[in-house]
C-alpha cells in the first residue's frame, strides 16, 4: 500500500514540476464548429506530452508548446484535428462533425452506454446542469425539478438534513421509500449521502423503470440513482478553486403573530367572554401601569430566537492524467450555522481522491479514496417547549426575553448575567438551547478498488471491491444547573450525558464477466455474467452517566456514576447473481434483457431468494431511411418491461424473539419483541415503460416522453394489529404505543407521464439562450390490501380503490352564525356540533402526494454574463396545516396567536369568521378544517454570473475566472398558511421509520425551509 | 493464463459469500423456545411483565399512579402549569386523545403478553415448587393487567346494576389458544366474564406462587391483598374480608410516612413496582404527573384540592405527609408531596406503590361495613385511625358516618396514589369537586368540570381510535 501511495504521491509531483518549470512558447486561439460557432470544452494536448486544456466557454485557449510540437484538438462528435506548432502564436482551429453523430454517453446500471443504444428510461443530471445550485449542502436537493419523475421533497430547513426523494411515485408502503443510491458503482446507504461534497459529482443517472434498474434487483424497487464522481482529464493540471458566502433566513408566513398590545387585548376580550383559560393571564388581570409595561416589551421572539445564519463553502480541486494514469483531488469545506441562535450548525470538511492507471494493457486499475466529516446540531424536533421553532410562535409577545422585575428592570444573577425569563411555557428554550446539548459527528471513510481486464478481443472481466465505513458520534447531555436538569434532574447527581457511536461498515464486492461480438456487418450480440455480495454491519456503543462536577466538562470520565452501558450489533447481507444479455441489428433495433437471482438474510428459509427479470427493446426511427433527410437528428421508441424487489425492513422479522434491554428495578427481563412473521417475503414490483426521445433541427431541441404503469406487490407494511395482541416497540425507551407486524399487505400502482425538453432557443457567437422543463404527472391506487381491509394510521388510510394514504379525518363544516359553534359532519353527511373521532372519513382525492410536479428553468449567455432561474412546482398534495391551527386555538390562549384570531363570531348572524373561543374544546380537534392545499410554484434559484473574458485574463496567472451572485428560495406562489415545503413534520411525532409516517402529511414546528442569498467566485489555474 | 487464474479466483471468492445469506443469527436476542430453560431465565420474562406493568404506572405524563387522582375531586389544575391531562381533567377526552387512553390499553396487553409467553413456555421446567412460583406470579400479573383494563375501559361490577351485563375487555389466556393467531381481533366479553377469570387466575395463583419473592414481585401476600380489592369490586365481600385476613403486612406507622414516600422504608407496603433509581434513570418521573422543581420554585400541574385539605384535621399526620408549600411565579399552592423523589432528591422518581397494607385494612373495614357488620367495621377502621394519631371522624360511629368515616379516612390514606377515580367510579357516586381555585388559600381558577354524575358514559374510558381502526368489532363504549 505504502508504495503505491508513494508511486501516487511521485507521479503528482511530476505534475507540480512540469507546471512550474516548462518554458515553452505561448500558443493560443479559438476552436469553432462547421458553422463558426465557437466550441467550448475542446480538449486541446501536446502530442504525446501529459500537457493539455480545454477551450473555454468562447472557445479560447491558450497552450504551451514547443515549436514543431503537434496539437490535437479532439471534442466528442467530431473529427479529431490535428495543427503543427509553427512561428505564429495563434492556431484557430475549426472542427468537422464526425460521421458518427453527437453520441450522448448514458451512465447505466454496470457501465456507461451510448445513449443511442439505450432501450430504458434513464434521466441524466450532469453536474454543468446543477453547477448554479452547487452552494446548497446536500446533493439532493439540487435535483428536483431537474429530472422527470423525480420527486423531491424536502424533510425540512435544517442543514445536513436530507430530503425525500421519491422516483415515479410511491413504490412501497414501507416507511422507507428512498431510492437505491449507487456511487462509483457502489452501493451506498443514503444516511452517507449528506457527507459527499457536490462538487465531486460529475453525473447523476437516474434508472426510472424497472428494466433498467433490474440489475440491482432486490434493492431496486424504488429506483436507483447513480451518482459519478469526477476523474481527472488527461491534460495539464487543471485546479479549481470555488468559494462562497452567504446568508439564510426563515421564508415568512403569510399571516402575521400578535403583538403584545393586541395579544394583551385579545386575552382581554376571552377573559370578557368566561374563557377559562384566559381569566388569569395578564390580558385580563393586569393594572393599567402594568400593562403599559408589558406593552413596552413587545418581544420579537423570532428575533431573539432565530438569526440570519451564516453560510460558506471553499472547494479546492486539481485533476488532470496523463494517457496511462489521471488523477482528481478535492477538498472541500462547508459551514451553514443554521437559522436557530446560539448553537454552531452544520460544518463538514470532505477530501476525496480518484485515480485510475493502466498497469498493463490488458489491465486498469482504479482506486477512489473519499474522507469526509460532518458535524451538526440537533435541536429538538418536537411538538414542545423544547422546539425553538415552536417558541417564536407560543412565546407571548408580552414576555421579554430577559426576565424583568416590577419596575421593569432586567434581573441579573449573581454573576451579574442577566437571567433569561422562563415565559408562559416555564422552559426557557433561549437557554435551554445551550444547556440541553444535542450534536453529531458523521465520519465517512469510502474506499472503492476497481480492476478491469481484457481477456480477449470479446472476453472482459471488471472488479469491484467497495468500502464505507461511517462512524456516527452524538453527545447528548442535559448540563447540571441547566432548564430540564432543574425539574428532572437528581439533586445529588447533577447532569447527565449519553454518548452514542455507531459504526456502520458496508461491504460491495462484485464481478462482472462479459463477451461481445459482432456477427457478419451489424448483429452486435453482448451478454454479462455478475456475482455479487453486499454486507452491512452496525455495532454500537451507548455510555451514559450522571452527576458531572462542573457543566463545562462533558467528558464521562468525571462523572460520579454511570447509568446506562450498552454495546449491540446487527447485521444483513445480500447476494446476487444475474446474467444480461443484448443484442443490435445496426444500431437500428436494440433489444436487451436480464435476469437476476437474489438471497437476502431479511427473509425465512421459505422465502429467502427472490427472482426478478426484466426485457426491451428500442427502436431508432431516425437511422431508417425515410427519416434520414428529416429534422430529426434522434427518435428513438422503446418499451421495457420488468420487476425489481424491495428488502427493505428490520432485521428478523420472520423469528419469534426475545430481547433483553430493559431492565426492572435494576435487573435483566426477558421480552418477547414485535410479532414475528415466518410468512414475510420480498416486495416485488413490475413496471411497464413506453417512452419516445427525439432530437431535432441538430439536437436544438431535444426531449423525451415516458409513460409508465408501475404495480407494485406483496407490498412490505408495518401492518397495525389489535393492541390486545400485545406487541412491542422494537426500541428502547419507546412509550409510544404501536402494535404491528411486519406484513405483505397488499398491492398499489402507479400510473404516469413524464415529459422533458431542453431547446436552445438563441444559439450565435454572443448570445445564447435555453430553455427546459421537466413534468411528471402521477395517479395512483391502491389496489388490493389483505382481505379488503383499510389499514389506517393516525392521519391518512389505505383502502382498496382510493389513492394511497388518503387523509382520514372528520369533516369540520364551518361555524354555526347563531352561536358561533364549529359544527362538524357525521358518517352520514349530516351536520352537527358534536365533535366525535368516530366521525374520521376518507377523504376522497386528498392525500400528501401531489399529482403533478417539476421543475423548469431558462439560461440566458451574453459574452460572458450569465442569468439562470430555475423554479420548481408541485400540485395535488394536502397538507394539515398544525402550525396555523395553533396560531388560531382558542384553548391556547396562553400561548401567542395569529392576528386573524380576532376575527371571532361575535354575535348571531355572523359569517365568514372563526368559532367563538367558547367552543375551543372542539374547534381545532383534528379535522380537516386545517387540512390546506400544497400547491406552489417557487423560484427555487437565480444566478447572475460573469465568466472573465481572455483580454482581462491573460493579464492574471490564471485560465478562467467566474464570479456570481446567487438567490435561493425568493419567491412562492402558494394558497397554503406556512411553508408548502413540508417532509418532515415534527421529527419526533412522526419520522421515517415509525409506524404510519407519510412524508409531507402535516406541519407542526419542524425546521422551516430557508430563503438564502449566496456570492461567490470560481477560479481556474 | 494469469488472467484467467485471476478471474478464477475472485469467482471463487465471491460465490463463497453465499454461507453468510444462510447462517446469519441474531447477535443480541433470544429464541423464547429455548431461552426459557431454567428457573432463573423464567424470572426474566416475568420480571419482564412487570416492566411493562410498571411503564404504565410510572410514565410521566400519564401514569396510573396519578391519573385516577386526576380525574377526581382531590386535585385541581394549576393554572401555572403545562396544563397537561387537562382533557382528561376536564372529562373532555375522546378515541383520539393522547395519553392514559391509549397507554394503558397497550401497556397493560403487552404485560400480559409477556406473562402468556412465559404461561406458554412453562412446561420446559420440571414441575415442583420452582415451576409452580413462577407460574403463579405470571397468572397473577396476567390477572392484575386484565383487572387494571377492566375498571379502566368497562365499569365495575359494583358501579351499577347493568355493569356485569355491560361490556368488559378481552381476556387474553394462551391456554385458551388466544395466543396463536396474531392476527386476531378478539370481541370484547362482559364484565362479569372478566371479573370471573380475573379471579380464577389470581386464586389459582394463590396456591402455586411462593412467599419470599420479595415486595417487588407478586407472593401469597400480595395475591391475597390484590384479592381483597378485586373481591371488593367484585361485591363479593366475606371473601374481601377473608382475603385481607391473610395480609399479614403492619400498617405503617404514621411518624414514618414521609420516609415511606421518600423510599427510606418499605413498611406496610405490599405490592410495589420498583424502580432502581441508579441505573434506570431515564423518562419515568412518575411525579412529573403532579409537579416539576427547579430554583425558581415548584411548578406544579395539579395541586391538592382546597376544601379538601383543609376537610383534614391537623392531628392527622398523613396531612403533612401529602403536603408542601408550592411556590411559583409568587404565588402559594398546596402542591403535593408523595412522588417527590427519593430522599433529598426532587425528580420525581420513586417506586410505584401499587399496594398497601393500609389499603387492605380500608377494603375489609368497607366490606365488613357492606356486609353490615358495623361493629367489625368500625373495629378495623379504628386499627387504621390508631396509626393515624385519631384520623379523621368523630370515632365511634355508626351507620351512614361510619361508611363515611371509612371511604374519608381512605380518600385522606390513599390520595394521590391511583385510587379516587375509582373508588368513585365502583361506588357509583357522582364526582363533586369544590368550588374553589387553584390557589393556597383557595382562590385562583376554580375547575371547568365541577360535577360529573355517576351516569356520565366518561367514567368508562374510550376504546383508543387506533384499536377500532384494526380491530372495529372490538365494539366502543357507548357515547364516544
Amino acid at each position: 500500500m505504502r508504495t503505491k501511495f508513494s508511486g501516487i504521491l511521485t507521479l503528482f509531483l511530476a505534475f507540480v514540476v512540469q507546471i512550474t518549470f516548462a518554458q515553452e512558447k505561448t500558443i493560443s486561439g479559438t476552436v469553432t464548429d462547421d458553422k463558426g460557432l465557437p466550441l467550448p470544452g475542446v480538449n486541446v494536448v501536446v502530442r504525446n506530452t501529459a500537457n493539455g486544456t480545454q477551450t473555454d466557454f468562447d472557445g479560447n485557449y491558450t497552450i504551451m508548446a514547443n515549436r514543431g510540437a503537434v496539437l490535437s484538438f479532439s471534442y466528442v462528435g467530431f473529427e479529431t484535428k490535428d495543427s503543427a506548432v509553427q512561428d505564429s502564436d495563434v492556431i484557430n482551429v475549426q472542427l468537422v462533425a464526425s460521421a458518427a453523430e453527437l453520441e450522448e454517453v448514458v451512465i447505466q446500471a454496470f457501465g456507461a452506454k451510448s445513449r443511442t443504444l439505450t432501450t430504458t428510461a434513464i434521466s441524466s443530471v450532469a453536474a454543468s446542469d446543477v453547477k448554479d445550485l452547487v452552494p446548497s449542502t446536500g446533493i439532493d436537493n439540487m435535483l428536483q425539478g431537474k429530472a422527470a419523475g423525480v420527486q423531491v421533497t424536502a424533510a425540512n430547513g435544517r442543514p445536513g438534513q436530507t430530503a425525500y426523494i421519491q422516483i415515479r411515485g410511491i413504490g412501497s408502503l414501507s416507511a422507507d421509500t428512498s431510492p437505491l443510491y449507487i456511487v462509483d458503482g457502489i452501493p451506498m446507504d443514503d444516511d452517507n449521502i449528506p457527507n459527499i461534497n457536490p462538487n465531486d459529482i460529475e453525473n447523476f443517472s437516474i434508472l426510472k423503470d424497472a428494466a433498467s434498474s433490474a440489475l440491482y434487483g432486490s434493492r431496486a424497487a424504488n429506483g436507483v440513482v447513480l451518482i459519478t464522481t469526477k476523474q481527472g482529464k488527461t491534460g495539464q493540471a487543471k485546479i479549481i478553486f470555488r468559494s462562497s458566502i452567504g446568508s439564510a433566513k426563515r421564508i415568512k408566513d403569510p399571516f402575521d403573530l400578535m403583538n403584545a398590545s393586541q395579544k394583551l387585548e385579545l386575552e382581554r376580550q376571552y377573559a370578557a367572554l368566561g374563557v377559562t383559560a384566559a381569566a388569569r393571564l395578564p390580558g385580563a388581570t393586569a393594572s393599567e401601569e402594568e400593562r403599559a409595561r408589558l406593552i413596552s416589551y413587545d418581544t420579537d421572539w423570532e428575533e431573539e430566537l432565530l438569526r440570519n445564519s451564516y453560510i460558506q463553502s471553499n472547494s479546492l480541486s486539481i485533476s488532470g492524467g496523463s494517457e496511462k494514469f489521471n488523477y482528481f483531488l478535492s477538498l472541500g469545506y462547508d459551514k451553514n450555522s443554521g437559522i436557530i441562535d446560539r448553537i454552531k450548525g452544520y460544518e463538514r470538511i470532505s477530501t476525496r481522491l480518484n485515480t485510475s492507471y493502466q498497469a498493463k494493457d490488458w489491465l486498469r486499475i482504479g482506486a477512489n479514496v473519499a474522507v469526509s466529516r460532518f458535524t451538526d446540531d440537533r435541536p429538538r424536533d418536537r411538538n414542545n417547549v423544547q422546539n425553538p421553532f415552536r417558541g417564536v410562535y407560543d412565546y407571548n409577545p408580552y414576555d421579554p426575553l430577559y426576565s424583568r422585575d416590577d419596575q421593569g428592570n432586567i434581573v441579573l444573577d449573581g454573576f451579574g448575567n442577566p437571567v433569561i425569563s422562563p415565559t408562559n411555557t416555564g422552559f426557557p428554550i433561549a437557554r435551554a438551547i445551550t444547556t440541553e446539548p444535542d450534536t453529531a459527528t458523521n465520519l465517512l471513510t469510502l474506499g472503492n478498488l476497481s480492476a478491469d481486464i481484457t481477456l480477449s478481443e470479446n472476453f472482459s472481466n471488471s472488479f469491484k471491491v467497495g468500502v464505507s465505513n461511517r462512524r456516527f458520534n452524538r453527545y447528548q447531555a442535559s448540563l447540571g444547573g441547566g432548564v430540564l436538569q432543574q425539574f428532572v434532574g437528581s439533586r445529588k447527581f447533577p447532569g447527565t450525558q449519553r454518548n452514542t457511536q455507531t459504526i456502520d461498515l458496508e461491504f460491495n464486492i462484485s464481478n462482472i464477466l462479459s463477451y461481445q461480438q459482432t456477427f457478419g456487418d451489424a448483429h452486435n450480440f453482448g451478454a454479462s455474467f455478475l456475482v455479487e455480495y453486499f454486507q452491512r454491519t452496525l455495532t454500537s456503543l451507548i455510555a451514559g452517566s450522571r452527576g458531572f462536577p462542573s457543566p463545562d466538562i462533558n467528558y464521562q470520565i468525571v462523572a460520579a456514576e454511570p447509568t446506562q452501558a450498552d454495546t449491540d450489533r446487527e447485521q444483513n447481507a445480500i447476494f446476487g447473481q444475474a446474467l444480461l444479455v443484448d443484442y443490435d441489428y445496426d444500431s437500428k433495433y436494440i433489444l436487451s434483457g436480464s435476469i437476476r437471482r437474489d438471497g437476502s438474510t431479511r427473509f425465512g428459509p421459505k422465502e429467502k431468494y427472490g427472482y426478478f427479470y426484466s426485457g426491451s427493446a428500442a427502436w431508432n426511427l431516425a437511422k431508417e431511411n425515410f427519416l434520414s433527410d428529416s429534422f430529426f437528428n434522434d427518435l428513438k421508441l422503446r418499451v421495457s418491461y420488468g420487476t425489481a424487489g424491495n428488502d427493505n425492513i428490520d432485521e428478523f422479522l420472520y423469528l419469534n424473539l426475545l430481547s433483553f434491554n430493559r431492565t426492572y428495578n435494576g435487573e435483566s427481563t426477558a421480552l418477547p419483541t414485535i410479532i414475528a412473521n415466518p410468512d414475510i417475503k420480498w416486495e416485488s414490483q413490475s413496471q411497464l415503460n413506453i417512452g419516445l426521445e427525439f432530437g431535432l433541427w441538430n439536437n436544438r431541441i431535444t426531449g423525451a416522453f415516458d409513460y409508465y404503469i408501475k404495480k407494485s406487490d406483496d407490498l412490505l407494511l408495518p401492518r397495525p394489529i389489535s393492541a390486545t395482541v400485545g406487541g412491542l416497540p422494537a426500541v428502547r425507551d419507546d412509550t409510544d404505543p404501536e402494535n404491528i407486524i411486519v406484513s405483505n399487505v397488499g398491492e398499489i400502482e402507479n400510473r404516469g407521464f413524464e415529459f422533458g425538453i431542453n431547446a436552445d432557443i438563441i444559439r450565435n457567437e454572443n448570445l445564447k439562450w435555453t430553455v427546459g422543463g421537466t413534468m411528471s404527472i402521477i395517479d395512483n391506487e391502491v389496489k388490493k390490501l389483505v382481505g379488503g381491509q383499510d389499514i389506517t394510521s393516525t392521519r391518512t388510510i389505505l383502502r382498496e380503490g382510493e389513492e394511497i394514504n388518503s387523509f382520514f379525518l372528520v369533516r369540520y363544516a364551518g361555524v354555526d352564525p347563531n352561536n358561533g359553534k364549529p359544527l362538524f359532519l357525521d358518517l352520514d353527511g349530516n351536520v352537527t356540533d358534536t365533535y366525535s373521532a368516530s366521525n374520521a372519513v376518507l377523504l376522497k382525492g386528498k392525500s400528501p402526494q401531489a399529482n403533478l410536479e417539476g421543475g423548469f428553468y431558462t439560461t440566458i449567455n451574453y459574452k460572458g454574463f450569465g442569468l439562470r432561474t430555475d423554479f420548481v412546482y408541485k400540485s395535488g398534495n394536502y397538507i394539515l396545516n398544525n402550525q396555523r391551527s395553533s396560531t388560531l386555538s382558542p384553548n391556547g390562549i396562553n400561548r401567542n396567536q395569529s392576528v386573524d384570531a380576532f376575527n371571532y363570531w361575535k354575535k348571531p348572524g355572523d359569517t365568514g369568521v372563526l368559532p367563538s373561543p367558547l367552543f375551543g374544546a372542539t374547534s381545532n380537534q383534528r379535522s380537516d378544517r386545517f387540512l390546506q392545499k400544497g400547491d406552489y410554484i417557487r423560484l427555487r434559484n437565480v444566478t447572475l454570473s460573469y465568466d472573465f473574458p481572455e483580454t482581462v485574463l491573460k493579464m492574471l496567472p490564471i485560465s478562467g475566472m467566474r464570479i456570481y451572485a446567487q438567490g435561493q428560495n425568493l419567491w412562492t406562489i402558494t394558497k397554503y398558511e406556512g411553508d408548502p415545503e413540508i417532509g418532515l413534520g415534527s421529527a419526533e411525532t412522526s419520522q421515517p421509520g415509525d409506524d404510519g409516517f407519510v412524508a409531507g402529511a402535516f406541519s407542526q414546528f419542524s425546521y422551516p425551509q430557508v430563503k438564502s442569498y449566496t456570492v461567490g467566485l470560481d477560479i481556474e489555474f | 493464463m494469469k488472467k484467467y487464474l485471476i478471474i478464477l479466483i475472485t469467482l471463487f471468492f465471491v460465490t463463497s459469500c453465499n454461507d453468510e445469506i444462510e447462517d446469519l443469527k441474531p447477535f443480541s436476542q433470544g429464541d423464547p423456545s429455548t431461552f426459557f430453560n431454567s428457573v432463573r431465565t423464567f424470572q426474566l420474562g416475568v420480571d419482564g411483565a412487570l416492566q411493562q406493568m410498571r411503564l404504565y404506572y410510572e410514565d410521566a405524563g400519564s401514569g396510573l399512579q396519578g391519573i385516577p387522582d386526576i380525574l377526581s375531586d382531590n386535585v385541581i389544575i394549576s393554572r401555572s402549569g403545562r396544563l397537561s391531562n387537562r382533557d382528561y381533567y376536564e372529562y373532555t377526552y375522546n378515541p383520539n386523545t393522547l395519553g392514559p387512553v391509549s397507554l394503558y390499553f397497550y401497556k397493560a396487553y403487552n404485560s400480559i403478553r409477556t406473562a402468556n409467553t412465559v404461561i406458554k413456555q412453562i412446561d420446559n421446567l420440571p414441575a415442583g415448587e420452582d415451576r409452580d412460583n413462577i407460574l403463579g406470579q405470571a397468572l397473577a400479573i396476567r390477572a392484575y393487567a386484565h383487572f387494571d383494563l377492566a375498571r379502566i375501559y368497562a365499569k365495575i361490577p359494583t358501579q351499577s346494576d347493568d355493569a356485569n351485563g355491560s361490556l368488559g375487555v378481552a381476556y387474553i389466556k394462551a391456554e385458551d389458544g388466544d395466543t396463536e393467531d396474531e392476527l386476531a381481533k378478539p370481541k370484547r366479553e362482559t364484565v362479569a366474564a372478566n371479573y370471573t377469570e380475573i379471579i380464577e387466575d389470581l386464586e389459582k395463583a394463590l396456591t402455586l406462587v411462593g412467599v419470599d419473592n420479595g415486595l417487588e414481585r407478586f407472593n401469597k401476600n400480595s395475591i391475597n391483598g390484590i384479592l381483597s380489592r378485586v373481591y371488593l369490586y367484585n361485591g363479593d365481600y366475606q371473601k374481601a374480608i377473608d382475603a385481607a385476613d391473610k395480609v399479614t403486612t403492619k400498617i405503617i406507622k404514621g411518624d414514618k410516612l414521609d420516609d415511606l414516600y421518600t423510599d427510606v422504608t418499605q413498611d406496610g407496603i405490599v405490592f410495589t413496582l420498583a424502580i432502581n433509581s441508579a441505573t434506570e434513570t431515564r423518562n419515568n418521573n412518575v411525579g412529573v404527573l403532579y409537579n416539576q422543581s427547579n430554583d425558581d420554585g415548584v411548578r406544579s400541574e395539579y395541586v391538592i384540592d382546597h376544601e379538601f385539605y383543609n376537610s383534614i384535621p391537623d392531628t392527622d399526620p398523613r396531612k403533612a405527609a401529602m403536603r408542601f408549600v408550592g411556590k411559583w411565579e409568587g404565588n402559594d399552592y398546596n402542591a403535593v408531596k408523595k412522588f417527590l423523589g427519593e430522599a433529598g432528591e426532587n425528580n420525581g422518581r420513586v417506586d410505584i406503590k401499587v399496594l398497601r397494607a393500609a389499603e387492605v385494612i380500608l377494603n375489609k373495614a368497607e366490606a365488613q361495613y357492606e356486609l353490615g357488620k358495623t361493629t367489625e367495621a368500625l373495629a378495623t377502621l379504628d386499627l387504621l385511625r390508631a396509626e393515624r394519631n385519631g384520623g379523621a371522624g368523630a370515632g365511634g360511629e355508626t351507620g351512614a358516618a361510619l361508611e363515611d368515616a371509612i371511604q374519608f379516612n381512605r380518600r385522606i390514606e390513599l390520595a394521590f396514589e391511583g385510587h379516587r377515580f375509582f373508588d368513585i367510579k365502583r361506588r357509583g357516586e357522582d364526582l363533586n369537586r369544590s368550588n374553589k381555585g387553584d390557589l393556597i388559600d383557595g382562590t385562583g381558577t376554580p375547575p371547568v368540570a365541577q360535577t360529573v354524575s355517576a351516569g356520565n358514559f366518561r367514567f368508562q374510558l374510550p376504546i383508543p381510535i387506533s384499536e377500532r381502526n384494526v380491530n372495529p368489532d372490538f365494539n366502543q363504549n357507548p357515547g364516544y
